[in-house]
């Protein structure tokens, strides 16, 4: 037996899980109906797949929501998981779950899927036979993903870094690397039976003041690690950042050099993704603003080019969504998508450039670390500042970028740190800024520029 | 002077911590943050260990409520920290509450310094100003 047939028969073993049957879940997968692959739509590449979010605590709500999402015309279905499943508390999961069934009230914020199990899952998901994209936010997803994909879910969303940075402030940085690498093997071993099981990146990071050449280095590493370990099928993400003409040029510079770096090490072969998010920092109160803003998301994914977009809902701002909202969106997107014609082709090349310096830069200062594995790299690089993501809670992040927006809203790097952001780039990044305020004006701008969509 | 700072309790809101920590860096102190999700005893810990003369504690999920009241009984057990200033701002009450009855509350949990819902600025205004009344600078 190998080291990781070993290793997911201890993860499988868990308690909480209800005998999982090896040889069952790979005929399943085997004869799995390629309509729930994400992989076979972008292969089709009829138009962009719109993906909401939603998880309820229960198999009913969750059943009602997907009900309401195929009635909206909705491309993917997610499967968004809660918090105590997340961090791995499956007992307290279980419990909640059993509160919100008997009491009719929510006591979770999201599908407890090992709770579930695979085989109730599974049910619900070849019923509706969409796609399912996994939404977690785990940091040791091991047993989450062989659930997952035992339940037909065949994109799951997340890595090393994005799932880390954002959310924790001392799970291990190197355990995090680990557990993300066996996720990727299984997600290979998975992806040889039938159609491939997509894996995406987090790219929204903080998704407050990212600079698009942080956002670009993640993307580009985590799909990297993901590649190496046989992947073949990866989507790259960002999300909306306030200035249109800065998301088409990430767009474009992150699509050409994910092609460029796979090739790099022998990976021509997996097909890359761009998945693009609406805006995911605060949102208006005002319910008739958050549509507008959601409406302007999607014009720019579709400038951007975009291959999926995930989109929020009118009632970001007051917690978690209904699902009439949330099938709201989903329809007024696929509206706007429709009546999208005719785009112009936007081109910056003094920005490509510029951006494309900077990712080249801080890329050959990870390769050029001396640790023989790409992640013992990538860590050492997050360990030492390298790689410094604005405003991430976690310990191990050097915080020492600063971030500002210039008059266009584009997100500008006024202090770099230890970032090695050539400076050619780095005079240019400052030169767009007004670098004569004290801190006490950079900080009530830097106020002023999170709270820009408000 | 040195300033020991963080959020406490379970909250991961980072956004106004790095703020602080970038405000009171401009106003040249010494600044220990300990950043989110930080707890009571830590707080106490980095004091003691950093010879900090301020304490600044934040809160945004309103849970420092349920934390406070332990501040003087877990203070007590510190032998070297009688004159720490203490401060706390944020949003300090889970949902809304009367202002004035919030600060006397937390006045009695032991702080010297409160600020409900003050704007950042503000606050550090307030602290310079009691620095001053009580001559330490």
């Amino acid at each position: 037996m190998s080291l990781l047939q070993e290793e997911r028969e201890i993860i499988l073993g868990n308690e909480y899980v209800d005998t999982f049957d090896f040889a069952e879940v790979t005929e399943f997968v085997t004869n799995a109906s390629k309509e729930l692959f994400i992989s076979h739509h972008f292969k089709k590449k009829g138009k962009m797949l719109v993906q909401p979010r939603g998880g309820f605590p229960t198999y009913k709500q969750q059943y009602a929501l997907y009900e309401f999402f195929v009635d909206a015309n909705v491309d993917v279905l997610p499967l968004t998981i809660d918090s105590n499943t997340r961090l791995n508390d499956y007992a307290t999961a279980k419990k909640m779950l059993r509160l919100s069934e008997e009491n009719d009230m929510d006591m979770l914020n999201g599908y407890p899927l090992i709770s579930h199990g695979y085989r109730t899952t599974r049910g619900m998901i070849t019923h509706f036979n969409k796609p399912v994209s996994l939404r977690h936010g785990t940091p040791d997803a091991r047993l989450l993903i062989e659930t997952a994909i035992a339940s037909g879910i065949f994109e799951i969303e997340g890595g090393p870094i994005t799932y880390l940075l954002p959310y924790s402030k001392n799970f291990p940085l190197d355990k995090a690397f680990l557990y993300w690498k066996y996720v990727e093997r299984v997600c290979a071993n998975y992806s040889e039976l039938n159609e491939p099981i997509n894996r995406e990146s987090f790219g929204p990071l903080t998704a407050t003041l990212v600079p698009p050449s942080i956002t670009i280095v993640i993307q580009l590493l985590e799909m990297l690690l993901s590649l190496e370990e046989g992947v073949k099928s990866f989507s790259v993400s960002f999300s909306q950042q306030g200035s249109m003409t800065q998301d088409i040029v990430t767009g474009t510079v992150l699509k050409k050099l994910a092609k460029d770096y796979a090739a790099q090490i022998d990976c021509a072969d997996a097909s890359i993704h761009l998945v693009y998010h609406q805006w995911m920092g605060a949102f208006p109160t005002n319910k008739d603003f958050a549509e507008q803003l959601i409406n302007l998301s999607t014009v720019i994914a579709s400038m951007v080019g975009a291959d999926k977009i995930i989109t929020k809902t009118r009632e970001e701002a007051t917690g978690i969504p209904t699902k009439e909202a949330n099938a709201k969106t989903v329809a007024d997107t696929q509206y706007c998508l429709r009546i999208l014609n005719g785009l112009p082709n936007v081109v910056d090349e003094e920005e490509e450039e510029i951006l494309t310096l900077e990712v080249n830069a801080i890329m050959e200062a990870v390769f050029n670390d001396p640790a023989d594995t790409l992640w013992r790299k990538v860590f050492n690089c997050i360990k030492s500042g390298i790689i410094d993501v604005p405003f991430s809670p976690h310990i191990i992040n050097r915080n020492e970028m600063i971030t500002i927006r210039d008059d266009s809203k584009n997100i500008r790097i006024i202090e770099r740190g230890n970032v090695p952001i050539p400076d050619r780039c780095y005079a240019y990044e400052r030169a767009q800024c007004d670098l004569s305020k004290d801190t006490t004006g950079i900080v009530n701008d830097i106020i002023h520029d999170i709270g820009i969509m408000q | 002077m040195k300033v020991v700072t963080g959020v406490v309790g379970n909250d991961i809101h980072v956004v106004a911590n790095r703020l602080i920590d970038l405000s009171l860096r401009a106003r040249g102190y010494d600044v220990f943050n300990l950043g989110v999700n930080t707890h009571l005893e830590e707080f106490f810990d980095a004091v003691v260990e950093t010879g900090a003369e301020v304490l600044m504690i934040s809160s945004l999920n309103g849970e420092a409520e349920g934390w406070g009241r332990e501040v003087k009984l877990l203070k007590a057990r510190y032998k070297t920290i009688d004159d720490l200033i203490m401060m706390i701002g944020g949003n300090l009450v889970v949902g809304s509450g009367n202002s004035e009855e919030i600060v006397a509350r937390y006045e009695n949990y032991g702080f010297d310094l409160v600020c409900h819902q003050v704007d950042l600025n503000t606050g550090l205004d307030l602290l310079q100003a009691l620095l001053k009344e009580r001559n330490i600078t």
